[in-house]
């Protein structure tokens, strides 16, 4: 456990309220295995994981590799597993989370360091030549701030990894191309703008990708952006039996819904 | 200057057979129409050997499972729930050992593997209930 | 970045898995799980209790072919309670494979889209009253 300053003298991301413990797993390159080291964060009412990461960092040990950006769940750069479930760090609070709270990095993607990932394995499973990376044509009405011409919107899926740490047949074999690049293909069959629905069809239409999904929808229950992942497997393994694209509902998203991030 | 006419390489042997082993819609249609049809055999199949005959658990005795079976409707019936029923349970074991991670080679095994292990648990079945059929 | 001649940037890091014990067995692991992923994890379970069963039922049988006492000898066994309570939970099995293939069926072709709770508390509701059901006469006259 570290142990610097006494926690009185020093400030905690809000009004402190309480002491948490938070078990953090380390690991470095080089390192022979991982470990998991004990910090006590003096925590607000509306303190979130990711807040009591950087109080660890600045005040107890700055070694400790973290990553984020945007603080408000839109970049999905803070992806962590707390207590074992997939969740931004940004948008994790810690009052609904026991005395003991442990973090870890999101699953079957390799580790850099501590909680930080090496993310390309993940943005590598994604179909080739495919712009899978698209504005939305479902804009806030947002009236833009002097100098600003407007905003800019994209597709749902900020590429957080969350899906493919909470899928279990991710757990099982890195062959499978996961929940994210299945559902980013299925929103160019759903909506193609020019993409070449028969060549994603065909790159889904395998072994790994498409049929190695099993229904667990672990996937939909981790995403933060409401892009629905499994649904969107379901809907291409719907069009995949039934022979081609077909005139049906679309997916229904937060975007459709009026809402989102 | 002439202009040559090159084709592209033809794939190895190992690309071509990878091409052409592609996991066909049909598998999972198969392994969702067979769930479909075994309920509906399963069914049948519990309550005839647990819900029909006044016994401790509705289980028939050497005579009484003799008489069943010799039943041509009951016989054809049983024949067609070992066949979906094979079906079924080898396909979701193939998909348990696929999920594994295995190669284009060890799918090809395990395939194959499953195609063996099938038909002998069939024929096997087949003779046992043709056995007994004969015995009524 | 480099240790005993090693470009340790260059390596690929370790990975975290999900799973009760050695990897693959990530499909399998209760923590951090929602529902579905229960759903998924005792479906194969029974699937591959069931595959088992299917193999096992055949050898019984088979004790058939050894004529009249073979089979009578067997049914003694088979009669007793330990038998009848592995027999409700062969029905449990199959009741819940059942249901909740149908589940994965409808869900999987994308039939029924986005009804997959809905779908899961109505095969648990009638599961339970067929398995209590069937449970009652398979145990009631033991």
């Amino acid at each position: 456990m570290h142990t610097a300053e006494p926690i009185e003298k020093v400030e905690g991301p809000s009004k402190v309220t309480e002491i948490r413990r938070f078990r953090v797993f380390r690991y470095k390159r080089g390192d022979a295995e991982s470990h998991y080291d004990e910090f006590d964060v003096p925590v607000g009412p509306r303190a979130s994981v990711l807040d009591a990461l950087r109080w660890i960092e600045v005040h107890r040990d700055p070694t400790l590799a973290i990553r984020h950006s945007c603080f408000h769940a839109s970049c999905g750069t803070c992806g962590l597993r707390v207590n074992g479930r997939e969740g931004l760090g940004c948008v994790t609070f810690v009052r609904d989370l026991g005395t003991t709270i442990t973090v870890e990095p999101e699953a079957n993607i390799p580790i850099l360091a501590d909680l930080v990932l090496d993310m390309r394995e993940f943005y590598a499973r994604f179909p080739e030549q495919h712009p899978v990376m698209r504005a939305s044509e479902f804009l806030p009405r947002a009236v833009p701030p002097d100098g600003m011409d407007g905003y800019e919107r994209f597709e749902d899926c900020i590429e957080c990894g969350l899906c493919l740490s909470a899928c279990p047949i991710a757990a099982t074999t890195d062959e499978y191309v996961g929940p994210a690049a299945l559902a980013a293909a299925q929103r160019l069959v759903e909506e193609p703008r020019g993409a070449d629905t028969v060549d994603i069809l065909r790159w889904a239409d395998q072994p790994d990708a498409v049929w190695r999904c099993h229904a667990a929808f672990e996937c939909t229950e981790a995403c933060p952006a409401g892009v629905y992942p499994a649904e969107r497997i379901m809907d291409m393994r719907g069009v995949l039996v039934e022979g081609g694209p077909r005139r049906r509902a679309p997916v229904r998203t937060a975007a459709h819904e009026g809402g989102g991030p | 200057m002439a202009v040559v006419e090159t084709r592209p390489p033809r794939p190895s042997r190992r690309a071509r057979e990878r091409e052409r082993y592609q996991p066909s819609v049909r598998v999972w249609q198969l392994l969702a129409g067979s769930g479909i049809v075994l309920l509906v055999l399963v069914s049948v199949h519990m309550v005839a050997n647990h819900f029909v005959v006044e016994s401790i658990g509705g289980l028939r005795t050497y005579e009484q499972v003799l008489d069943y079976i010799a039943d041509p409707l009951i016989f054809t019936i049983e024949c067609f729930f070992l066949l979906v029923v094979t079906v079924h349970a080898l396909l979701g074991l193939r998909n348990v050992l696929f999920d594994l991670g295995l190669d284009a080679r060890a799918r090809r095994r395990v395939d194959a593997g499953l195609w063996l292990l099938g038909i002998a648990t069939v024929a096997y079945g087949f003779y046992l209930v043709g056995t007994l059929a004969s015995r009524a | 970045m480099n240790r005993d001649g090693r470009d340790l940037r260059a390596e690929r890091g370790p990975v975290l898995r999900k799973g009760v014990g050695v990897s693959p067995s990530g499909w399998f692991d209760p923590r951090g799980r929602t529902i579905g992923g229960w759903a998924f994890a005792v479906n194969r379970i029974t699937g591959l209790g069931l595959v088992f069963y299917l193999y096992l039922h055949l050898a019984v049988l088979s004790l058939l072919l050894g004529g009249a006492d073979a089979w009578n000898d067997f049914l003694r066994i088979a009669t007793t309670s330990v038998f009848l309570l592995l027999d409700v939970l062969l029905v449990f099995g199959l009741l819940y494979h059942g249901l909740n293939g149908v589940r994965v069926a409808l869900i999987g072709t994308g039939l029924v889209p986005g009804r997959e709770r809905a779908l899961f508390w109505a095969g648990t509701v009638i599961g339970t009253i067929a398995l209590i059901a069937a449970g009652l006469h398979i145990l009631g006259d033991a």
